[in-house]
């Protein structure tokens, strides 16, 4: 199957794009999250007017993202956009960095270190459970351990990183990142709808998505779709998940070694910090500045928003790459394995979440 | 197998580290807001 809109998971480009490449996907990735914003101004205007004509109210995030899917799967995003809109990763992440300013560090430590908790045991169990449910299903050993680091730490990135730890066929690679971001899209649709079943409160929902959703992006748009505030709970939570990220590759790595189908790792501690995503570290320094009256309100007010900016253009190209087509293009085993693992975690980590919330572990 | 993906893949490159050029821009644009060089910024 050919796709309009991607590049295949091996397929990076060796030499940077100069910036006047990347100036027509940015453009783009802008485009539609300004459009999105100015969209959903529009309705609400509309509501306004005529409060007694049915006019959805559809957040700009929703809009964003139905845009960006709407070229990703008709049009396509031809070449000369491509450089841009690979961008979105570098807006999503200097977005994080500036929400940090919005979270004093002891929420941080709190919720943060809870996240940490929970992850710990997300990832035993999710673990587990994807290794038990790829030998049912005959998945070959490792995609199934590419599908079990995706979805228990953070989706593609980990798969990613993996990559070239344990040396995986490009066929399993592309499947399981395949896999990872059709869960992602299917979460969008269903987080928030069984949120709002459940009433949860915006930082119970936003820290049950940083923790269920796998790639830091949809678990990012899937917590801003059910508010702002949830929004950001659930970065805090994603990465305290993604932090784990080099414990859990080198796990693998280490594992695929002894068996002689992987290369050594000689040395742990620079393969950590390497796998490390370093984001982290501007979001907490962000953070520490913020707790220690560094800005005023006004300011802290000014960075939030600038992280709305910033994200803009990423929920853009989450929908720009998400492909419809590819929703069972990578056939149907591996999506049933992820869709039963994913299931099973999205259950444990509420199940998790409301523990901590009844038993008044978070607040 | 067809391989929609555009993810991190489609990363800048190897070599340019997306990480710290968050970092980097992030601590610039907080720079920038704390000393008024940059005016407040709407949403």
């Amino acid at each position: 199957m050919s796709s309009p809109a991607i590049l295949s998971p091996t397929e990076t480009q060796r030499t940077p794009p100069s910036l006047v490449a990347l100036v027509p996907g940015v453009a783009l990735l802008f485009g539609i999250g300004i459009t999105g914003k100015l969209l959903h101004a529009g309705l609400v205007l509309l509501h306004t007017r005529y409060p007694r004509v049915f006019i959805p109210r559809i957040e700009y995030v929703l809009l964003a993202i139905l845009l960006g899917l709407a070229i990703g799967n008709t049009i396509g995003v031809s070449e000369r956009f491509r450089p841009g809109v690979a961008t979105y990763e570098l807006w999503l992440k200097l977005g994080i960095v500036l929400v940090g300013a919005r979270f004093l560090l002891q929420d941080v430590l709190h919720i943060g270190g809870l996240s940490l908790l929970l992850v710990a045991v997300e990832l035993l169990l999710s673990l587990s459970v994807m290794t038990l449910l790829g030998r049912i299903f005959h998945l070959p050993p490792k995609l199934t351990s590419l599908l079990a680091i995706g979805s228990s730490i953070c989706g593609v990135t980990a798969i990613m990183a993996a990559q070239g730890a344990i040396e995986p066929d490009e066929e399993d690679t592309s499947t399981a990142i395949a896999a990872i971001l059709t869960l992602g899209a299917i979460a969008l649709v269903t987080f928030p709808a069984i949120g709002h079943a459940l009433h949860m409160s915006q930082q119970g929902y936003g820290v049950w998505a940083g923790l269920a959703v796998d790639n830091t992006a949809e678990s990012l748009v899937t917590g801003a779709l059910y508010g702002q505030d949830a929004g950001r709970w659930a970065i805090l939570a994603k990465t305290a998940r993604s932090s784990f990220i080099g414990f859990v590759v080198l796990g693998y790595a280490v594992y695929w070694s002894s068996r002689g189908l992987a290369p050594d790792v000689k040395h742990k501690g620079i393969f950590l910090w390497q796998k490390f995503p370093k984001f982290i570290l501007g979001f907490m320094a962000i953070s520490i500045l913020a707790t220690a009256g560094f800005f005023t309100a006004g300011q802290i007010t000014s960075l939030s928003n600038l992280a709305n900016w910033a994200f803009l253009p990423a929920f853009a190209g989450v929908g720009l790459r998400t492909n419809l087509r590819d929703l069972t293009g990578q056939g149907w085993r591996p999506l049933i394995v992820g869709i039963l693992g994913e299931v099973f975690i999205a259950l444990v980590t509420l199940a998790l979440v409301y523990w901590s919330y009844s038993h008044g572990v978070a607040r | 197998m067809a391989a929609p993906l555009d993810h991190a893949s489609s990363r800048l490159n190897t070599r340019v580290n997306i990480d710290l050029v968050a970092i980097a821009l992030g601590l610039a644009l907080a720079a920038l807001i704390r000393f008024n060089i940059l005016p407040s910024i709407p949403f």
